[in-house]
């Protein structure tokens, strides 16, 4: 009989690199790990998505465990641009500021464009400082043709209480730069303003070229425009991982998340509408894209509970979650673990999320009011609930190798008819509800 | 907001404390972890999944973070 039967890489570190990273390969002491997941995302009318991830762990001498992850995904398809449904044809500019769509009467605007490939690596060296404490140094890199971000992380842990208790502490700190197609937008500057401005600056630039040999400071704008706009995030995370008795562990994390910097979504408009007293109520007369302010701190709380009763296991967890920008929300996960016959396990899930509003959301602007100092339309800031429900079945193929499939559906409801809206806009829905398809497959090979 | 950021601190603090005392009452012998090593016990199993999750709910929600980091390096849309 194993008396020792602890998990030392599987548990601990795994447990420590999760929270640092998210890489959960870890293998036991003198094993390697291979584990891989694909998930295929599909919205009803609007964005599809597949990723991939393949993590590596190996186990290294002095229990250092070194892990490797490689994220890959494609995305494309349809997203809400954030202008409201009109009772005419609506034509925006594509984000290049080249050429234009348009959308029927009374439909959502959504933006036809999105095409994106993002790939991200990240890296981590678990590495035992004593018996009972552990230090995880970890990298992160990731790239779209839009979007770049490099980070770093450091976290330890420590087990007291015979083990039974584990505090960690970890921070990471990342760099991420966004290059939107067609530079960035003036926040809050009209979208037909910046399809003739572009026009203008051609005209400009040619001009100035004829008249002016003073180049090198258009070079200079060009090289700050070429660079993009910067972001910093910073993160920290405390957790207490707690065994309640011989079928119960019970989890407690603290996440604090600071992002400064160019917070925008580029490719997202608020329509300006005509006010009620107006013959066209309703009907927009300008888009603008959108603001939000330069900074936001969001926190979360978050319980884990997770208890075997006889061969069944239970995962029940609570996230409470709040911003500076006006944000909370509540989300509640269980997974259930059936086992079906030897090794085999059937998982039914359910998630339930529900979020208020960010306070600068709008779902329009009104003509000739006040401007607000910060503005968004999109519908990521509106309040809206959700539910997911998945089933997944998990079984060996061979030895250490795990196989998973699985399906889940995603539904999205927020106010179809916010109390605001007015004229036209109270007879077309202004958050349709949205549903998705999540098919995944996974496994995970020890050897 | 000083104040109260002493009060949030020192309340935490004080709940660490207390919580680590309490700790120290429960939990198992080293022979009763006999359970707690199997493969689904483990906080993490399905590491790559939950990050699967928290990239798509980080890209179609306002939240993030609680599980792990608070998320980002992706211009999501």
């Amino acid at each position: 009989m194993q008396l020792t039967n602890r998990p030392p890489l599987r548990g601990a570190l795994s447990a420590l690199t999760a929270a640092l990273l998210g890489t959960g390969a870890a293998a036991s002491e003198g094993r390697n790990r291979v584990e891989s997941s694909i998930l295929l995302y599909s919205e009803v009318d609007r964005v599809q998505a597949a990723e991939a991830i393949i993590g590596l762990g190996r186990a290294l001498k002095g229990d250092r465990m070194l892990s490797a992850r490689l994220t890959l995904d494609g995305l494309t398809g349809a997203s809400p641009n954030g202008a409201t449904p009109s009772a005419r044809v609506q034509t925006f500019t594509r984000p290049s500021g080249e050429g234009g769509y348009s959308v029927k009467p009374g439909e959502i605007p959504l933006d036809d464009t999105f095409k994106d490939t993002r790939y991200s690596f990240d890296g981590s060296l678990a590495q035992p400082l004593d018996r009972l404490t552990t230090i995880v140094l970890g990298a992160h890199y990731s790239g779209e043709h839009d979007y770049t971000s490099l980070g770093a992380s450091v976290g330890l842990s420590r087990d007291l209480n015979r083990k039974n208790t584990t505090l960690s502490a970890s921070a990471a700190y990342s760099r991420d730069r966004v290059r939107p197609e067609g530079g960035p937008p003036d926040p809050l500057s009209s979208m037909s303003a910046r399809a003739d401005d572009d026009d203008d600056d051609d005209a400009g630039e040619r001009e100035l070229a004829a008249q002016d040999d003073d180049g090198d400071d258009d070079d200079d704008e060009d090289r700050e425009s070429d660079a993009g706009e910067g972001k910093n995030v910073y993160d920290v995370v405390f957790g207490l991982t707690q065994v309640l008795n011989r079928q119960t562990v019970l989890r407690l994390n603290y996440s604090y998340n600071h992002s400064s910097g160019y917070l925008n979504d580029p490719y997202k408009i608020v329509s300006v509408v005509q006010g009620p007293g107006g013959p066209d109520a309703g009907e927009p007369v300008d888009y603008l894209y959108e603001a939000r302010p330069d900074g936001r701190a969001k926190q979360a709380v978050f319980a884990q509970l997770r208890r075997y009763l006889s061969g069944h296991t239970i995962d029940l967890s609570y996230r409470y979650f709040w911003d500076d920008w006006g944000v909370t929300s509540q989300t509640v996960e269980l997974f259930y673990r059936l086992p079906v016959k030897a090794g085999h396990a059937l998982q039914p899930h359910v998630r339930w999320y529900r979020q208020t509003e960010a306070d600068f959301y709008r779902v329009f602007l009104v003509e000739a009011a006040p401007a607000p100092a910060h503005a968004s339309a999109d519908y990521r800031l509106a309040p809206f609930h959700a539910v997911t429900a998945g089933l997944q079945y998990l079984f060996p193929v061979g030895q250490g190798v795990q196989v998973s499939l699985g399906g889940e559906y995603y539904h999205q409801a927020g106010d179809i008819s916010p109390p605001r809206s007015m004229g036209v806009l109270s007879t077309y829905e202004l958050f349709p509800d949205m549903d998705a398809v999540m098919v995944r497959a996974g496994f995970d090979y020890e050897f | 907001m000083r104040r109260l950021r002493f009060f949030v601190l020192s309340a935490g603090a004080f709940a660490l404390a207390a919580v680590l005392s309490g700790c120290a009452a429960v939990g198992v012998q080293v022979w009763e972890r006999d359970v707690l090593s199997k493969p689904e016990m483990q906080m993490d199993s399905h590491a790559l999944d939950r990050a699967l999750d928290d990239h798509i709910y980080f890209s179609k929600e306002a939240s993030s973070g609680g599980r792990s980091f608070g998320g980002g390096g992706c211009g999501c849309n």
